[in-house]
């Protein structure tokens, strides 16, 4: 049953994209109840696919000329509800708007749609000597557009820096449905950087037409490495002599036990299942460097207590661990029908202490958790595993979860590394962030976002409530 | 720098000793809707627009305190009035370094080095301040204390203010304290400095430094009188681009063979590796050229880095005399004119140098402009590539009394 308000703008609407552009049943519909944050679903009550810039802003005029909610979505692979549509309403899908508009190696820059997966402008750049850095494990599958919004990070951000370092420019929609540019290829501009604060506002301050990317030297040559520990301890306080050294490795992942048996079993590569951590570590950059790097961080690990460091023997070898490592939690699969990852950041030297955390918490709550970090940030993503059908251990998940987040926040550090808060995370607002700081945050998205028709209750808690209620643990299917 | 010689009218000047202090003097101010000027390291008050209305100056001066330093996270958590060379000392104790490289380091707080979003040469190797601040507090126009981000190196919790405060000219927000990351210090770092003939020879290094396998931290191409004074650069060239190295000492050593050879293979002119000394001398003086506070006309353009000659061309037609400090692989010019433009800044900036930077997509700003003349809203900040509007309605969400630097930058 359509409601009236939505009935209204059902005919604009197709006059915009045009019927084949546009969902309305409900068997359609459901596609797009939730991203990769499957706990909270709700249909939206229209989806478009627009193909052009001018076509979003006029659905955005629709929407507020209906009074109607509205939010873009990319891919649908963030993890915390970035794109759920709370409260119904039309969803502006930008996957139809998937072209790489420019290459241009002289500036450095790339202009693209913001459908365009990520992993295609690695491949459009393939040979050129020049790459885009952010590459989030899900790259084969999320959007650009997507990255944009949630900020997104992934294996390589220890060296690289995460998307929003490597965004020069956006022409967007505001909330208004008028067509802004804001910065562009040159980068630095006057005034608030503005690019920089809509980087990570997961789509609640405008809908992004269009990106201008930097681009990145490819390093001449890479030497990855595996660190094989007998403990989590050991391991962690190689990172710590690591980049005490000062070294800023590309790379520095850490993957327990639990992980590898995993993995092992997916993809056969050779993990040795009885070494409690290793670290894959890779370092790049110019050749003539690179094997005192490798010799420096070698004896690093072996100082540390390393059984075992092996080298990737070549580019194949190189790319087969990195599947891993990008794939791990497809794995998961393999140790548990459901499971909930968390997000949290600390120190980086802190690192030890949150991992006895997360064991301890693990025991007290009879919850098997299984780790993969990017350790040399400091962010870690402890993975839950659980049975669904338990209403004992959900709810037993939950207070782990809660648990660990806390953890992180005593340590200093953030409840989200690169997943988002999203519909997830809200109720974690009120601990991180002072009321003042929260009524800035306000401050900031009205300016953009006057009337919260775009995408609305998202990130910051409403008054007198904390968001929605989480009852369940997310099954998250991707990091 | 006494506030009597500032070029403010502040009526009097506040020092506050802690934030919470600094908070209340914001919000009595926002009572009695008095105009409030923050002062970090007074820097740089000839940046924008000139205020005209009265008000208090709030100094941070007893803001600087350090608050945290766990070194190996590579974090440093300060107060926003402390200055950039007391940064630089107390993490190069740990081997660390803020590769934010500003004139007047000594006096310029690192607060005021946010809000300006002023960067210096090392821009291709090291980013800007926007990729080095990681936690943030200020206080808006209320008086209302908010912060962002954290304390740690990946975070995405909230909206990013430390992004939003960047380049804010202290109009949203004074910043008060900012949590940064850090970066090693190299082992090794050389300058070759190649004399060049003509800006023809200029354009060619730069478009054959797209393909280079070496990577420099800092490409400069300098001209004009200024640089003739330079003692580390050969003082016969009328152009001299210098390409700085960093990394291990077979990086470096590396870098500087394979530069050397490209040179030869694209039948440039031979480069001159610097002693250390005037390795040091060279990048002092390519730090400090911007402040030329003693020029009549200082400006600064960003665009694509193609269109740096081109922009350099057409400068010196306008000023033969001027003297020009492009940070070229970025696409940043800095020029010091020798004259006050006698067409006027709307002729020469607005009808010519701002439409040339606008052909690579840039813009042109006044750094410095000691005789106020003609400092129009267009020809300090040129076109701001977004939405005045939407500033707007930012600044008074912010600042509804508009009273946090008024007539600083432009919102409409």
């Amino acid at each position: 049953m359509v409601s009236p308000t939505i009935a209204q703008v059902l005919g604009p609407l197709r006059e915009i994209v045009g019927a084949k552009n546009l969902l309305t049943s409900a068997s359609e519909r459901i596609v797009y109840e939730c991203d990769g944050f499957v706990v909270e679903k709700n249909s939206p009550d229209v989806v478009v696919f627009p193909t052009s810039t001018d076509q979003v802003a006029r659905i955005v005029q629709a929407c507020n000329e209906a009074d109607i909610p509205f939010l873009p979505r990319g891919a649908g692979t963030s993890l915390a509800g970035g794109c759920l549509p709370v409260g119904g309403g039309v969803m502006i899908v930008l996957t139809r708007m998937k072209e790489i508009l420019e290459i241009n190696l002289r500036d450095h820059y790339a202009v693209v749609q913001p459908g365009v997966v990520n992993v295609w402008l690695t491949q459009a750049l393939s040979g050129s000597g020049y790459h885009y850095a952010p590459d989030p494990s899900s790259q084969s599958a999320c959007t650009i557009g997507g990255n944009v919004a949630t900020n997104s990070g992934g294996p390589h951000t220890l060296k690289y820096g995460v998307t929003v370092n490597h965004v020069l420019g956006v022409e967007a929609v505001l909330a208004d449905g008028s067509i802004a540019m804001i910065g562009g290829p040159a980068g630095e501009m006057p005034g608030p950087d503005l690019v920089g604060a809509l980087v990570g506002s997961e789509g609640t301050l405008a809908i992004v037409t269009r990106v201008w990317v930097r681009l990145t030297r490819d390093p001449q040559g890479y030497r990855t490495m595996l660190g094989i520990f007998e403990s989590v301890d050991d391991a962690t306080h190689a990172i710590s002599a690591i980049i005490g050294a000062g070294m800023i490795p590309a790379a520095l992942e850490m993957m327990d036990q639990g992980i590898l048996v995993a993995l092992e079993e997916a993809f056969q590569f050779g993990f040795p299942l009885d070494a409690q951590a290793i670290l894959l570590i890779e370092v790049d950059g110019l050749e003539a460097g690179l094997d005192t790097q490798r010799d420096d961080i070698i004896r690093f690990c072996e100082e540390s207590g390393a059984r075992e460091v092996r080298m990737a023997a070549d580019q194949q070898e190189r790319l087969k661990l990195w599947k891993c490592r990008k794939q791990a939690f497809g794995a998961i699969g393999r140790l548990s029908s459901s499971f909930c990852t968390q997000d949290g950041v600390v120190p980086r030297t802190q690192l030890p202490n949150i991992f006895k955390k997360i064991q301890e918490t693990s025991e007290k709550y009879d919850i098997r958790i299984v780790n993969v970090f990017h350790a040399g940030d400091g962010n870690l993503h402890p993975i839950l595993l659980f049975d669904e059908r338990d209403p004992d251990q959900v709810r037993r998940v939950m207070e782990a979860s809660g648990e660990i987040l806390e953890a992180c926040l005593e340590a200093g550090g953030s409840v989200t590394g690169e997943h988002g808060i999203g519909v997830e995370k809200i109720r974690y607002m009120n601990k991180m962030f002072r009321d003042s700081d929260l009524q800035a945050m306000r401050q900031l998205r009205d300016a953009f976002n006057p009337d919260n028709r775009l995408s609305p209750d998202k990130m910051l808690p409403t008054a007198g409530a904390c968001g929605m209620e989480q009852t369940h643990p997310g099954r998250q299917a991707a990091l | 720098m006494t506030t009597e010689t500032l070029s403010l009218p502040l009526t009097e000047t506040a020092t506050p000793v802690d934030q919470d202090e600094l908070a209340q003097q914001v919000a009595d101010c926002f009572a009695g809707q008095v105009p409030i000027y923050p002062l970090g390291g007074c820097t740089s008050l000839d940046y924008g627009l000139t205020p005209q209305q009265e008000g208090i100056g709030l100094s941070l001066e007893k803001i600087n305190r350090l608050v945290d330093f766990p070194a190996r996270d590579l974090t440093l958590t300060v107060e926003a009035g402390m200055t950039m060379a007391t940064i630089a000392e107390l993490v190069a104790e740990e081997g660390l370094q803020l590769p934010i490289h500003v004139p007047d380091a000594g006096q310029a707080s690192i607060g005021g080095v946010i809000a300006t979003n002023w960067n210096g040469p090392a821009r291709p190797g090291y980013g800007t301040i926007r990729d080095y601040v990681i936690g943030i507090s200020a206080v808006d126009g209320k008086g209302l204390p908010y912060r962002g981000g954290g304390r740690v190196v990946k975070n995405v919790a909230g909206y990013d203010f430390c992004k939003l405060l960047t380049g804010s000219l202290g109009t949203l927000g004074v910043i008060t304290q900012v949590t940064l990351r850090l970066k090693p210090i190299p082992p090794q770092a050389t300058t070759l400095a190649v004399p060049l003939s003509d800006l023809e020879q200029a354009e060619n290094l730069l478009s054959g430094l797209v393909d280079s396998q070496a990577t420099p931290y800092a490409v400069e191409l300098l001209s004009g009188e200024h640089w003739q004074d330079c003692p580390a650069l050969d003082t016969d060239s009328p152009w001299h681009l210098t390409l700085s190295c960093c990394g291990s000492e077979e990086e470096v050593s590396w870098m500087v063979g394979q530069l050397e050879q490209e040179l030869q293979e694209q039948a440039l002119p031979a480069a001159q590796q610097l002693t250390d000394d005037e390795h040091q001398q060279l990048w002092d003086e390519l730090v400090e050229f911007p402040a030329g506070k003693e020029d009549p006309l200082v400006i600064q353009a960003t665009m694509v880095p193609s269109g740096t000659t081109t922009f350099i061309h057409e400068a010196r037609q306008l000023d033969p005399a001027c003297s020009i400090q492009a940070h070229a692989a970025s696409g940043i010019v800095v020029v010091r004119f020798a004259e006050f433009p006698e067409d006027g800044l709307s002729r020469t900036l607005v009808g010519t140098l701002q439409p040339v930077a606008a052909l690579a997509h840039g813009n042109v700003v006044i750094l410095s402009n000691p005789s106020g003349r003609e400092m129009t809203a267009r020809s300090t900040w040129g076109s701001i590539p977004a939405p005045l509007s939407l500033l707007s309605r930012i600044k008074n969400n912010f600042d509804p009394g508009n009273l946090l630097n008024p007539g600083r930058f432009v919102y409409s």
